[in-house]
């Protein structure tokens, strides 16, 4: 049974076309023209609950307005969504009851009060039963490690500390279906990762829906199964990561140290990617040429202390996504 | 009636969380306190110092003035006290706030309504002891009439100025920015609640009285209680006694119209 679902949704602006500069800015005071964009142009999408889906795309692909209208801030121009049996923007206060939403940059604590006040507040917004609240709250401490700076102003804490506040705020009410936009946004090594194993667990203990829209495809690659990847407000890819990787991953790096120094290295096969001093990378399409093959020649005209392959990471195989489009099959073959 | 119960409960907390976050930045809020007090005193002042000069102004003496401006002084300290947040709607559509408001299980008026604006109920207690003091003054018989009406009279002057406000506020839907009307319509407000409303155009009395009703919030009120034997249009002394209707409908009006914002603001975001 489908959670989220939506049939061609579709969310289009008008806005004023910008001129540049003063100039441009004060023409813009008497005639004004207008371009119409289609910032989500036809979305089909369907999760299960239970899913921890990675929503993923450049700047000004459509994540966030595609959120927006899951959410019921905004009515879309077109199309149909369903969330949790609800109508999002016709249902908006009820479909709020249901789910939970993070936005990186921006808090919905109160600043000059301690976390514990901004707790109590969402508890009778949501109207959240006491002993319920409780043993949330006891837990979201817990996990979270609250307990030290549940007292002190919000304003005094650090981001990553801020952060983990406004997890446990969005999460007090039981929501079944919780939007992160950029959780993880500026923070450190072991903040990031205190917020991805919340995250975890929330999905596995809670069965809790998440979608997730980040930019950093580490999160991604360690919280997501499944990505769906939008490009100019269309989907272009959705499906398990292992099949991005497959389908679009082709490429290999074989990482080898040369033991004597050599002036030119080359090997049959594959592409010289970088070198620095004796560490020599080589590109090869594991389609055309086998990794032994290349070891084994590589193994025959030099002398080599050292020898690793490289997989691509998700966030290279992205990057040459939106760089140069997806087209399934069609990927990575030889040009 | 479960969902009125929730909103009580979260209208408390709001205030609870309002009355803490003031209270972290105590000098601020003396500050605040002090400046209000020098506010009003000067208004009063200058009334006083016009006042010598003439000793009334078609026919209202400086005493009646004084209780004109505390009626006007307790609907405005009544406005300030609970609806103030309505003032920052642009600064939340500006800063992206807004987003946030909707994605919450509560009327989205109801919360800007109920959110911390660092408001204390100090303007209110000032406009009251106030009031009483003109009251005093300006000899008004204080009978069963008028304890019963003046709260009323309050409370509907304060929905005229949460009504302009709204409808201020719900442009910012279109224009995101509308500090400078909201400056404008602050000023005129002031200039037209201060003197006796018969003293203007009769186009401006019209205007206050139809359009923008501020001659509601305390000039009509005020000539019926200081028995003025006749107002600004000629309408009959009672009508000083509407000022609670005319408070619900002008609301009603504004509310209609930030309906309408609301919509566009979910069609095209901004």
């Amino acid at each position: 049974m489908a959670i989220i679902e939506t049939a061609d949704l579709r969310k289009v602006f008008r806005s004023v076309k910008r001129r540049p500069g003063v100039g441009g800015a004060i023409a813009a005071l008497f005639s004004r023209e207008y371009e119409e964009k289609a910032a989500v142009d036809g979305i089909t999408m369907s999760l299960e609950a239970g899913e921890l889906v990675g929503y993923l795309g450049p700047n000004g692909a459509g994540k966030s307005t595609t959120i927006k209208m899951l959410t019921g801030i905004l009515v879309p121009t077109s199309g149909s969504i369903s969330v949790a049996d609800l109508v999002p923007h016709r249902q908006r206060l009820e479909n709020a009851q249901n789910i939970g939403v993070v936005f990186g940059q921006r808090s919905q604590l109160y600043w000059d009060l301690p976390l514990r006040e901004s707790f109590a507040l969402l508890r009778s917004i949501y109207d959240v039963p006491r002993e319920r609240f409780r043993e949330n709250l006891d837990h979201f401490i817990e996990i979270l490690d609250l307990d030290e700076f549940m007292d002190t102003p919000v304003r005094q804490l650090s981001l990553g500390e801020r952060m983990r506040g406004d997890f446990a705020a969005a999460m007090l009410h039981d929501p079944k279906i919780v939007y992160l936009d950029e959780p993880t946004i500026g923070l450190d090594v072991v903040a990031k990762e205190a917020i991805r194993e919340f995250i975890t667990q929330l999905n596995r203990e809670r069965g809790t829906t998440i979608i997730l829209t980040t930019h950093d495809l580490a999160d991604i690659e360690r919280l997501a199964r499944r990505v769906i990847l939008i490009d100019d407000g269309t989907i272009i890819f959705d499906g398990p990561i292992s099949r991005l990787r497959e389908e679009y991953g082709t490429h290999r790096t074989l990482v080898i140290t040369l033991a004597d120094s050599y002036e030119d290295v080359q090997v049959e096969g594959a592409d010289l990617e970088s070198r620095e001093g004796n560490v020599v990378r080589l590109r090869f399409d594991r389609r055309r040429t086998s990794a032994e093959a290349l070891i084994r020649r590589a193994m025959e005209r030099y002398a080599l202390s050292d020898i690793a392959i490289v997989e691509p990471d998700i966030d290279s195989i992205v990057r040459r996504i939106y760089r140069e489009g997806y087209t399934e099959g069609a990927i990575g073959s030889p040009s | 009636m479960k969902r009125l119960k929730a909103m009580a409960r979260a209208y408390r907390e709001y205030w609870r969380i309002n009355v803490l976050t003031t209270l972290e930045y105590r000098e601020n809020f003396l500050m605040w306190f002090a400046f209000t007090i020098v506010y009003h005193g000067t208004a009063l002042g200058a009334l006083w110092v016009v006042l010598t000069a003439f000793p009334s102004m078609n026919g209202w003496t400086f005493r009646d003035m004084a209780f004109l401006y505390g009626l006007w002084m307790l609907a405005h300290a009544v406005n300030n006290t609970f609806f103030s947040e309505i003032g920052n709607i642009p600064d939340h559509v500006h800063e992206g706030e807004f987003d946030r408001l909707l994605v919450r299980p509560l009327d989205t008026l109801f919360q800007l309504i109920a959110t911390p604006g660092q408001t204390f109920p100090d303007e209110l207690i000032l406009a009251v002891s106030y009031f009483a003091a003109a009251t005093w003054y300006s000899g008004v018989h204080v009978g069963v009439l008028f304890l019963i009406f003046v709260p009323l009279i309050a409370l509907g002057g304060a929905l005229i100025d949460l009504g302009i406000n709204l409808i201020v506020g719900t442009l910012a839907f279109w224009f995101v920015r509308v500090d400078a009307l909201q400056w404008i319509v602050a000023q005129l407000e002031q200039e037209f609640t201060r003197y006796p409303v018969s003293i203007y155009s009769r186009s401006v009395r019209l205007l206050l009285t139809f359009a923008f009703p501020f001659a509601f919030m305390n000039y009509y009120p005020a000539a019926f209680f200081l028995n003025k034997p006749e107002n600004a249009l000629a309408l009959p002394p009672a009508v000083g006694l509407l000022t609670p209707l005319i408070g619900l409908a002008f609301v009603s009006v504004a509310y209609a119209f930030w309906r309408f914002g609301l919509n566009r603001y979910q069609g095209v975001g901004h």
